[in-house]
């Protein structure tokens, strides 16, 4: 397997994190690996690689994260039954099974955001559920920038983007 | 009076447009997860949010089967609404040329369809009652995903913008694989109407997006706008080339097939359809007079199967009678025409 990052040497440093069920994997050569900092002696790759925290670096292990719903607390829907008809049970499904709808619907519409017409009044008062969930989105997305960041070298935005996480996480444990 | 009816800007090769909104109350379960109760719920809901704006409930659960399917072949409602079980009402209005189907695969399946090409007109349109029934119903709705929809393909905007397409010069060159092509490039992809498969009928073909999440529906627009403008003049030049031999010869298939929806005894929608191709060239060039594209448009869909039935008083015509049936109302629609 080539290195992700110079595509031209064989990979050996791997490593894979699990975020609400899906996985992410990355694969660089000792080269690439050494000029991001990876082989510096520390223990946890994990941890280098989201900006040297290591309390993010398990953000799985958060019970919130793990075992997600197998049945759709609204409409009653199993995942396995949305996989097998291709359709959406409610608009729960979407939050219940986010994690697992997410690869769906990437390779559906690519890694999209809404930029559209909003309703003029939302849905719903957002709950403290539905603000943490908002909360995980954002952080997500920060963490995927700044993997980016990383594997780019651009070390000045990493360290923004590691400052704007750990914000996000003190905000969300409070 | 319904779309096909009225004039339009570009006939000679767009014969109409379409938006179509897709929207879901938030509280309520999907498709065929939504029972009967569900059902009469959400359809209570959007009649109480559109009351005051003009529109007429068509109840389409209590609709002898022909007329259900004679709404499909106008093209106000899905032939899967249609043909659907439980309660389902259409709520129109004619005047707007806007439809709400309730609960269609979503809650609320909102469409325009308005003659020629007419993207903005139509959108406009659709947003008015879109923001009417927004301001009344808790939408289903997510920050990343946009209008949440039942299936997963139309996310986002829940927007499905369509132009329906006259190419039949485009058409006779081979050239519109080589069109689809470009167009899935583009995010807009291309398909045969009122034929089965790939085979278009009538060189009729609908061009409409096939992204909803991502872009704006301004976006959308401009993209399909861009698009329908370069296919509109590569088939104005692909008939201007059409000189010497080959224009005799269409000349020829122009005048028998108006020969033969004039005089013929029996005619079966399959047959209508393979003539429609070269009765609207011979309007659009002038050859035929005695209609005009709008005639043409309402001949052919009330030559339709269900719409010929129901427009007979019938409830049933077997497909022998219906052909008897089909060239009588042509030659009199016809005559009528010619002294109207």
């Amino acid at each position: 397997m080539k290195c992700e990052k110079c595509n031209q040497n064989e990979a050996t440093f791997f490593y894979q994190e699990q975020i609400n069920g899906h996985a992410t994997k990355v694969a660089l050569c000792q080269q690439c690996a050494a000029k991001a900092g990876l082989l510096s002696g520390q223990s946890d790759p994990f941890s280098i690689l989201l900006g040297g925290f290591p309390s993010l670096s398990y953000r799985t292990a958060r019970p919130k994260s793990t075992a997600p719903a197998a049945t759709c607390p609204s409409c009653g829907a199993t995942l396995t039954e949305l996989m097998h008809e291709g359709r959406v049970g409610c608009a729960a499904c979407y939050r219940t099974f986010k994690a697992q709808l997410a690869p769906s619907i990437r390779a559906m519409h690519g890694n999209a955001t809404h930029t559209g017409r909003t309703p003029a009044k939302r849905a719903d008062v957002p709950t403290q559920a539905a603000t943490n969930e908002a909360l995980c989105t954002k952080e997500e997305a920060l963490r995927d920038a700044l993997k980016q960041a990383i594997a780019r070298e651009d070390f000045e935005k990493a360290a923004a983007l590691r400052d704007e996480i750990r914000a996000l996480q003190a905000k969300e444990d409070t | 009076m319904a779309w096909y009816q009225v004039k339009g800007n570009d006939t000679d090769t767009v014969i109409s447009t379409r938006i179509r909104l897709a929207r879901n109350i938030e509280g309520y379960a999907f498709g065929h997860r939504l029972d009967d109760e569900g059902k009469s719920a959400v359809i209570d809901k959007i009649e109480a949010a559109l009351s005051g704006e003009g529109f007429t409930k068509t109840d389409v659960a209590a609709l002898p089967p022909v007329s259900a399917e004679a709404l499909a072949e106008e093209h106000l409602i899905s032939p899967q609404f249609a043909a659907a079980k439980g309660p389902r009402a259409l709520f129109r209005n004619d005047g707007k040329s806007i439809y709400v189907m309730a609960p269609e695969e979503d809650h609320i399946r909102l469409q325009c369809i308005l003659p020629g090409l007419a993207l903005r007109d139509a959108f406009l349109v659709a947003c008015a009652t879109e923001e009417r029934l927004d301001a009344a119903l808790p939408l289903a709705f997510d920050e990343h995903l946009g209008y949440l929809t039942h299936c997963p393909t139309n996310l986002g905007t829940g927007l499905r913008a369509s132009v329906m397409l006259f190419l039949p010069a485009l058409s006779d060159r081979g050239m519109i694989s080589s069109l689809s092509h470009q167009l899935s490039k583009l995010g807009l992809t291309i398909r045969g109407t009122w034929g089965e498969g790939s085979s278009s009928h009538g060189a009729i073909y609908q061009v409409s997006n096939q992204v909803t999440l991502g872009l704006t529906e301004e976006d959308i627009l401009s993209k399909l706008e861009e698009a329908t403008a370069s296919i509109i003049a590569a088939e104005r030049k692909a008939r201007r080339d059409i000189t010497g031999e080959a224009r005799l010869v269409r000349e020829d298939r122009i005048h028998r097939a108006e020969g033969i929806l004039r005089y013929a005894t029996r005619l079966s929608s399959e047959e209508l359809f393979s003539l429609y191709k070269d009765l609207k060239q011979g309007v659009c060039e002038g050859l035929i007079t005695s209609m005009t594209n709008e005639d043409l448009n309402t001949l052919l869909i009330h030559a339709q199967p269900a719409m010929l039935t129901y427009r007979e008083g019938s409830d049933r015509l077997s497909p022998s009678a219906r052909d008897a049936r089909r060239a009588t109302f042509i030659k009199n629609a016809l005559e009528v025409t010619k002294h109207g």
